[in-house]
């Protein structure tokens, strides 16, 4: 009973590090339609940029985050401007090429500037502390990144649904041009949506530095883990991701325990499963 | 200078006309992609070697021509293998850092008279492949071997060995089993976990209900170690005094920064440390760090690099710089010297290397930096792998 | 020929053999001309028409049935593997017979990733196709004794070609053996696809729903497709396996798929012609820039695809025909 407990715990931390870091990709693809294979460049942006922050000037956790979201998403400023403005509405798989094609000069320019050394990112002593639930230790950054998760959660849902710029969103998303017609102006739309999408990568990739450690291939080492997650929950679905995220961090965790020796197959058997019965993800709608 | 000024003289007695040549040396290996550390440091071993020792042997200038394979490739490796041979017309194939593409390599060696050093793939096959294989770096069996002792002697009588799913991985595993088991211990368990794992819970779980009171690791460097060796702390088991025991490969010194406070303690066995204490290590530290720029990213391959430059130095003066694979290869067969890791020899049934392997313990030097503490030497070891294949 | 007094239909069928004749005759040209620029660097070419069959096979169901998969290098392993396998553990080394072995995995690895992949669409799709690799690749890590594991097949030692050409240090054998495979798949995979069968490939790529109310079988013809596009990937394996006489895992990646995928989306998908350019560009680019500079050479390779979608949006040979075609309508 209390093993069972204990991977349930597991289960649910690594869900959860996994929804932080792909919702923001869950946010392009689903509402905005470009295939960004680049949000795990844009992940190791935000962790390059908090682990100087933190550990080479020394400053803050808390400080160091928002510095590296602000960052990312100033970095990524030009970058939608000048490349994906160019993409949105274009064949997926042109998309495919455009965001390869940044990935590769992103971890080429971190290999040259920062190195090929893994780099951490300090946190403070209060996330370091393990504790204790009665059966077992976990770490506080495990429950911290669980309520990120949480946070982040409810407030996107709360952005999306229940305010004006949601409505905007979404009805960009659904038609555009009819948008347009209607006053609402679609470029500021994407723009916005863009950068909260990258800062939500930034911040994925900081809060989940503790277990995929910031280095220059992270932003090609975890791509696939990242699009499986979203398009099993169904692209744009917050609700969606976030069980595809739970449910797979649980199949994953509880295959790696029972037989670590064929855990990858469980992880993409249960893929396949997934997608089998529900062809269009979890919270897919019909086109 | 005496031996170089004699080389050069026997050159000039065999050759008849000692004319300077261009000896190109075709290096292979991981310069870019998730393994570009380890390319790093193959180029600065061989940049250390060459500033030390100058770029010439005799009269022949000495050039290196690197090429990419940035993940295990064996069919890329073999491709640029056969670019050099036949249009750079390089003398000697070095490098590889992966066994597949030190395999794939080995069936042109014959063919195109061309000894090949390998600076670092660990598994024991490759020397069997083909008679111009010298090998400068280690195996897996060779550094994993002494560690079962080790675990022994200190007082663990039941392991868990827990490895990578792959070649090296398993290399490891049937090593320490094989050992520990020699020494009367028993591995209660033994688990091989993908090599794409990112989260290592649900294994620390498996280590604290298989009762066992130590456990034996392997994984390659790079990013997963990291996640391992947290994970071992966070879950409680370093607490639970339950020991930690690994070939080197885990606490490389370039990941030694970011594994910080959580390696403290860590004891593993290896061929080389950074911090050896010697007169030919410091010298050699001194050079690749100024070669890599960064001296903190320094480690293993970049000795085994350095090494396999002075076998190829040690040919090229042999055979006086004209291309001669078998004369090559058997001048350097019982070749002794003292390598920054210490004194070492090329096997010469084997043409592995034969070195100390050191165990060392993860310790925190006075000005905060991390290092691999050496405080037990293994003498002259040789490969196991290759007798425990038979 | 008096093609030019027959029926329209006809001359319309002699057009397109000119045309093919033409493909052909420029495939050779090149080849020939690789041959005699780059006497020394054969192993490469080698490697490039290898892959040229894997994009080629892509392109039959990316490119024409509208299928997005990250997952093509599965059948491409399956074609190095199965021809790999045969001559190491059972025998097999004629060439020809590794060839034949090859194509046969190759088709049979189609049919059951069709199978499981045609299953969804979109992203969904995608992603069964990324599990399908992963699965591929833990399989042939796991069956060690069969394939090696991570330290790669070997042992294979082809005969020599037709009991008379070796496989040499020179490559020249595998060379010429490669550039007619490629030259025989690309005259094959021609009439293919302009065949009914072909038409309605690429009837289902624009409008499924329409396909099947006149009554086309569009998962039976799709699975079709798929074994054939296996067959024509898992020759390129074969022909890897007995250039290079090694099989490592890399031949069943993701990396090896997501490659494949950007090669034919560089030399524009939908035309076995793109395919064939974009494989050629992309390979000779990363040959060229990862030799200028093995440590930085991805920055530049990223520039390039960057540089592809802002100036050649259809893929270089799209955007190349586009061109022609402007420059055709504009003269008088």
């Amino acid at each position: 009973m209390q093993t069972i407990f204990s991977i349930g715990v597991d289960a649910l931390a690594y869900g959860m590090v996994l929804f932080v870091i792909s919702i923001g990709l869950s946010v392009t693809m689903g509402l905005m339609r470009v295939v960004n294979l680049a949000h795990g460049a844009f992940a190791m942006i935000g962790g390059y940029i908090a682990s100087y922050a933190a550990r080479d000037l020394g400053l803050a956790y808390a400080l160091a985050v928002l510095l590296a979201v602000a960052g990312t998403i100033l970095i990524a400023i030009p970058i939608e401007r000048f490349l994906y403005r160019r993409i949105y509405g274009q064949p997926e798989l042109t998309q495919v090429l455009m965001t390869i094609g940044i990935t590769f000069c992103v971890i080429g320019i971190a290999n040259y500037v920062f190195g090929p050394t893994l780099k951490t990112i300090p946190t403070p002593d209060a996330l370091r502390e393990p504790v204790s639930l009665g059966f077992r230790t976990v770490s506080a950054h495990r429950l911290f990144v669980i309520g990120c998760g949480a946070a982040v959660a409810l407030g996107l849902w709360y952005f999306i649904e229940r305010t004006a710029f949601g409505v905007k969103l979404r009805a960009a998303v659904d038609n555009a041009a009819m948008a347009a017609a209607l006053g609402v102006r679609t470029e500021i739309v994407y723009a916005v949506s863009f950068a909260v999408a990258v800062g939500l990568a930034a911040f994925g990739g900081v809060v989940g530095a503790e277990l995929l450690p910031i280095e220059p291939y992270y932003a090609l080492r975890y791509m696939v883990t990242f699009l499986v997650v979203v398009s099993v929950g169904g692209a744009g679905s917050i609700p969606g991701a976030l069980a595809a995220c739970l449910l797979l961090g649980a199949i994953d965790t509880t295959g790696r325990y029972l037989m670590p020796e064929f855990g990858e197959f469980f992880f993409y058997l249960a893929v396949i499963a997934i997608v089998w019965l529900f062809p269009r993800g979890l919270a897919g709608r019909a086109k | 200078m005496k031996k170089l000024a004699f080389a050069a003289l026997a050159a000039a007695l065999m050759g008849g006309v000692a004319h300077a040549d261009t000896i190109k040396v075709g290096v292979i290996g991981p310069f870019s992609g998730p393994f570009a550390l380890q390319g790093k440091n193959f180029k600065a071993g061989i940049d250390a070697y060459m500033a030390l020792n100058g770029n010439t042997v005799g009269d022949d200038t000495v050039e290196i021509i690197y090429r990419d394979v940035p993940t295990a490739d064996p069919a890329q490796s073999k491709a640029l293998s056969q670019e050099l041979v036949v249009k750079e017309g390089v003398q000697y194939l070095a490098g590889f850092y992966f066994t597949p593409d030190a395999m794939a390599a080995t069936p042109l060696l014959e063919q195109a008279n061309v000894p090949m050093i390998v600076m670092n793939a660990a598994t024991s096959a490759i020397v069997t492949k083909s008679p111009y294989v010298v090998r400068t770096s280690f195996t897996t069996w060779q550094t994993s071997t002494p560690i079962a002792k080790v675990a022994f002697d200190g007082g663990a009588k039941k392991i868990i060995s827990v490895v990578s799913d792959y070649g090296p991985g398993i290399d490891a595993e049937a090593a320490f089993k094989a050992g520990f088991e020699k020494a009367g211990g028993e591995v209660v368990e033994a688990i091989r976990m993908p090599l794409q794992t990112n989260d290592f819970s649900p294994i620390m779980q498996r280590i604290k209900d298989s009762g066992a009171d130590g456990v034996f690791a392997f994984l390659p460097s790079g990013p997963t170690t990291l996640g391992f060796v947290k994970a071992f702390n966070e879950n409680g088991l370093k607490d639970a005094g339950i020991k930690f025991f690994a070939p080197g490969d885990l606490t490389q010194e370039s990941d030694l920064p970011a594994l910080g406070e959580a390696a403290l303690g860590l004891t593993t066995t290896f061929h080389y440390a950074v911090s050896h204490d010697s007169p030919e290590n410091k010298k050699f530290v001194e050079a690749a760090g100024k070669a890599i720029g960064n001296p903190a990213e320094l480690s293993f391959p970049a000795v085994g690099a350095y090494d396999g430059m002075h076998v190829i130095y040690k040919m090229i003066e042999a055979t006086g710089g004209e291309q001669d694979a078998a004369k090559a290869v058997e001048a350097v067969k019982g070749l002794a010297w003292e390598s920054p890791r210490g004194p070492v020899s090329i096997d010469p049934e084997t043409r592995h290397i034969t070195q100390n392997i050191y165990l060392r313990e993860v310790a925190k030097a006075a000005d905060g930096t991390y290092y691999n503490k050496e405080i037990q030497t293994f003498e002259k070891q040789g490969d196991p792998g290759l007798e425990a294949a038979k | 020929m008096a093609l030019t007094t027959n029926s329209g239909a006809a001359s319309l069928t002699g057009g397109r053999l000119t045309r093919d004749a033409i493909g052909v005759l420029a495939i050779l040209a090149v080849a020939v001309l690789g041959y005699f620029l780059f006497p020394n660097n054969l192993a490469l070419l080698t490697r490039i028409t290898a892959i040229a069959l894997l994009v080629l096979s892509l392109d039959l169901v990316t490119g024409y049935c509208g299928v997005a998969t990250l997952g093509h290098a599965a059948l491409f392993g399956a074609g190095a593997y199965g021809a790999g396998i045969a001559a190491a553990h059972f025998g097999i080394t004629d060439p020809i017979a590794m060839l034949a072995a090859g194509i046969l995995a190759g088709a049979l690895a189609g049919l059951v990733s069709g199978a499981v992949v045609l299953r969804a669409h979109g992203l969904p799709q995608l992603v069964l196709s990324i599990a399908i690799i992963h699965l591929a690749h833990e399989a042939a890590n796991k069956a060690s004794g069969w394939t090696g594991g991570s330290d790669g097949l070997a042992g294979i030692t082809p005969d020599a070609l037709l009991g008379h050409w070796q496989f040499d240090l020179w490559g020249r054998t595998a060379y010429v053996f490669g550039i007619v495979l490629l030259v025989l798949a690309f005259v094959i995979l021609r009439q293919i696809v302009r065949s009914p069968f072909g038409m309605l490939c690429r009837g289902i790529r624009q409008d499924p729903v329409r396909v099947r109310a006149m009554g086309g079988s569009v998962h039976g013809t799709l699975v079709k497709m798929y074994a054939i596009s296996g067959a024509v990937a898992g020759a390129g394996g074969a022909l890897n396996a007995i250039s290079t006489q090694v099989v490592g895992l890399d031949s069943l990646s993701f990396t090896l798929s997501a490659e494949a995928l950007v090669m034919l989306v560089l030399g524009g998908t939908g035309s076995l012609y793109g395919a064939l350019i974009g494989t050629a560009a992309f390979m000779w680019f990363e040959d060229v820039v990862s030799a200028a500079n093995p440590f930085h050479w991805l920055t530049i390779v990223g520039a390039l695809l960057i540089a592809v979608v802002l100036f050649a949006p259809k893929g270089l040979y799209g955007s190349l025909a586009a061109v022609f075609e402007r420059r055709g309508r504009k003269a008088p």
